[in-house]
């Protein structure tokens, strides 16, 4: 299975004029600021089936933070919401239990999972599993689709017929209250925000 | 009568007739007074009634727990309930404060179990409590009753299993927002069978799940219950069976709001929030969606309070949910609702005096979302009696400012956080200062402010000239000199907190409320400008005030420092962690 690799730098070549400081420098990536120009973007975004739209994306690679600066009267330049693309830990002032709630939300917007969700994917007999992003899909036949490529076998499309026979596979789900459901029951949305786990299974076992 | 001896002085008039009030009838009259601050009033009339009002006396509220002893407490007041005490100062809820650095409860509950066995109540602000404290609690009150603990740290559910076990008559058990060591939810297993005193549950800030069959059973049997929140591990469906077991229901606090429902559940769940015909409040209702905010509709009539604030909802869903809302006087919002949302609450919601947006996107300042000016706007041209506002927004105008406290000139408490510290008026690009001129000028009945954004000394000469009722101010980020924190201090006479982070405030501004602070609760300062030399020269002059400084890690010079300033008759404390100087 081909891994992305990360192509080798214009600027490691040793016969180029290397300049100290170039954009595509190794630190640039830790700290990428991106800014989402999507103006639907909410903080629910692990809720709802919005796509990011990933051409509008831009990584800067900036490795200053990036936040607005402003003068104050005593001539100091306040920078705060990041420390080093770090949270402030006191600002803003809200409290402890709303920051962590919030954080968490957060955090996985700014490692960009908010724009993916990963789920574990098995399908039975083969003990070694894969992982898919749910948020990379608009809905069930979709989800179908990228399932059957993955794995090389027919699945079933939840709104099929069920005439098919033990030829086929099916998609059932864990959800968060620990029970394996028939994938395609429930609207997308709520689909998407109790899945935790998918399995494919044979047809006739169900 | 002698005409020389009725021109003598009252008081020995008084003195020198025998008393027509016998002393039970003055307590008896006396303990009819419920304010702290008319029982203060009161004791210092006359000896007589100063006695009269400590025997009286069964609860006594402590906003500095550091202000004065055990000792001293349980020597003026023998026969206290209900005590109330308040611990660190409130930036430690921002991290300001490290850990360890006292607001112990334990060596008070020590002197409370030898002086007021009969001790009823405990609600507890900022303190440290450990799970040996809530043993201690639970085994050493028999009477105890009611236990409130608001942002509170050094515990863990283990101490709540305690309490469960031991409190016999437990009414009330209030666990809000603390720092605890959330174990297991197996505490609430721990009430006995035959418990049937609750009153007020809420443990809706615990993560771990609790047993569900505990809880419907705890539910069932305790028919006094008229306040339960619980937490989010509670599915809806699990909701419902509790609703319909507790319909009676003053405040309701939800646990998680989302899950699959049948159509069947859907239409049970809609009929016992029918059944909820006393709601005065509605919380929780975390990832709350479109599909079943409808359910609540019927019980939002009698709604006087919508905690919102863990739910992220958007304009269109809180219009529809506000709709049913017609007598809200208190709303908490996540700012997703955006102006929009706003807008609906000017429109739904005409007795509204009380509206808190909090950020949902706190820390990335890329993301523009959330409220504006023009949200704010909105809520001030419906909602006229609004005099309670916390809102957290990334753009503000002087104008839009003015104009609100125009349309509502009650505002007591007005706490506007412009969430990127410095920030102009974002039109005109000017400093913020006419906006809180706007406000202090037109709300004299202000009493608490938090200000933000760009600003001069020129808003604190405005606070000072105007803001004569105000008891609290927040500053932050603020400021261009030491007149300005001066102008605060010498200008506004009932000032009873102040506290001050990031402005350019020296020593010079510090030593200008010598006198000031002995008749303030507290003084916070952090990473001003002031030195050691200031806060030495601030404790000799006022033997009085505990001035504690700790070094503050986070500064690049190592030269800035964290001061708390407050008076107290107990002297410095003896509990300071080696962080902690006294000077």
């Amino acid at each position: 299975m081909g891994r992305s690799s990360s192509s080798p730098s214009s600027s490691i070549d040793s016969t180029s004029n290397l300049t100290p400081l170039s954009p595509s420098s190794p630190n640039s990536s830790s700290s990428s600021s991106s800014i989402c120009l999507s103006s639907n973007f909410t903080s629910r975004t692990t809720r709802r089936s919005i796509r990011r739209d990933l051409s509008t994306d831009l990584r800067l690679g900036l490795s200053i933070s990036s936040s607005p600066k402003h003068v104050l009267p005593n001539n100091n330049v306040v920078s705060i919401q990041r420390v080093d693309n770090q949270q402030r830990p006191d600002w803003p002032p809200i409290k402890p239990l709303l920051r962590s709630a919030l954080s968490g939300r957060s955090a996985e917007e700014r490692h960009g999972a908010a724009s993916s969700l990963f789920v574990k994917v098995y399908m039975e007999g083969v003990p070694i599993g894969r992982k898919l992003d749910l948020l990379n899909h608009d809905g069930y036949a979709n989800l179908a689709e990228t399932l059957a490529h993955m794995f090389k076998a027919p699945i079933l499309c939840p709104n099929g017929s069920r005439a098919h026979s033990d030829k086929h596979y099916v998609l059932t789900y864990e959800d968060r209250e620990g029970d394996w459901m028939m994938v395609g029951d429930v609207p997308w949305e709520i689909f998407m925000s109790t899945v935790k786990r998918l399995k494919i299974t044979r047809a006739d076992r169900c | 009568m002698d005409p020389k001896r009725a021109r003598e002085s009252p008081e020995s008039a008084v003195l020198s007739r025998p008393s027509a009030f016998p002393d039970e009838v003055l307590e008896r009259i006396l303990s009819l007074l419920d304010t702290h601050k008319d029982r203060s009033s009161a004791s210092l009339v006359s000896k007589a009634w100063y006695h009269a009002e400590r025997w009286s006396r069964a609860r006594v509220f402590i906003g500095n727990c550091y202000s004065v002893s055990a000792e001293i407490l349980v020597r003026r007041f023998p026969n206290i309930r209900s005590v109330t005490l308040k611990g660190k100062p409130r930036f430690s809820d921002f991290n300001l404060v490290p850990q360890n650095w006292g607001a112990d409860i334990h060596s008070w509950l020590l002197v409370f179990a030898e002086h007021y066995p009969s001790l009823e109540e405990l609600r507890l602000k900022r303190m440290t409590v450990t799970d040996q404290s809530l043993e201690f609690l639970a085994l050493k009150f028999p009477n105890f009753k009611s236990l409130s603990l608001l942002s509170c740290d050094g515990f863990s559910t283990d101490g709540l299993s305690a309490i469960a076990t031991h409190c016999r008559n437990l009414t009330e058990l209030d666990i809000q927002e603390n720092g605890i060591d959330d174990i297991s939810g197996n505490w609430l297993n721990c009430f006995p069978d035959n418990f049937t005193s609750l009153e007020v549950l809420n443990f809706a800030s615990l993560n771990s799940e609790v047993n569900f069959d505990s809880l419907e059973r705890l539910v069932t049997r305790c028919n006094l219950l008229r306040i339960l929140k619980v937490n989010k591990t509670i599915t809806l469906d699990q909701l419902q069976r509790l609703l319909v077991r507790a319909p009676w229901l003053t405040e309701l606090g939800t646990g998680s709001f989302i899950q699959e429902l049948t159509p069947r559940q859907y239409a049970d769940l809609e009929t016992s929030f029918k059944g909820c015909r006393n709601l005065q409040t509605l919380s929780g209702l975390s990832e709350a969606t479109a599909l079943y905010l409808p359910a609540l509709y019927p019980a939002c009539a009698n709604l006087t309070f919508l905690n919102l604030s863990y739910a992220a909802l958007q304009s269109e869903e809180l219009a529809r949910l506000l709709a049913y809302c017609a007598h809200l006087r208190r709303l908490w919002v996540l700012d997703t609702v955006e102006d929009k949302g706003l807008e609906a609450v000017g429109q739904n919601c005409p007795l509204l005096e009380e509206l808190r947006v909090f950020p949902s996107d706190p820390f990335d300042e890329e993301i523009v979302h959330g409220v504006t000016e023009l949200g704010f706007l909105a809520v001030s041209y419906g909602c006229r009696k609004l005099r309670y506002v916390l809102y957290f927004c990334r753009q503000m105008t002087n104008a839009a400012v003015a104009t609100i406290v125009r349309n509502c000139p009650d505002f007591t408490h007005f706490r506007l956080c412009i969430m990127n510290p410095g920030q102009p008026d974002y039109l005109t690009r000017e400093p913020m200062d006419e906006a809180f001129g706007a406000v202090v000028k037109n709300c004299p009945k202000l009493q608490r402010l938090a200000v933000s954004g760009l600003l001069t000394d020129l808003t604190f000469e405005y606070i000072g000239t105007f803001a004569k009722n105000l008891e609290t101010l927040s500053v932050a980020f603020a400021g261009s000199s030491d007149l300005g924190m001066q102008c605060v201090l010498e200008g506004c006479p009932k000032l009873r907190k102040l506290e001050i982070r990031d402005c350019p405030f020296g020593n010079k501004a510090l030593l200008s409320g010598l006198e000031k602070y002995e008749s303030m609760r507290s003084l916070w300062m952090s990473a001003c400008k002031i030195t050691m030399n200031g806060c030495r020269l601030l404790a000799r002059k006022m033997p009085r005030l505990n001035v504690e400084v700790m070094k503050d890690e986070e500064s690049n010079d190592g030269q800035s420092y964290k001061v708390y300033v407050y008076r107290s008759v107990a002297g410095p404390r003896r509990d300071a962690p080696p962080f902690v100087l006294t000077l």
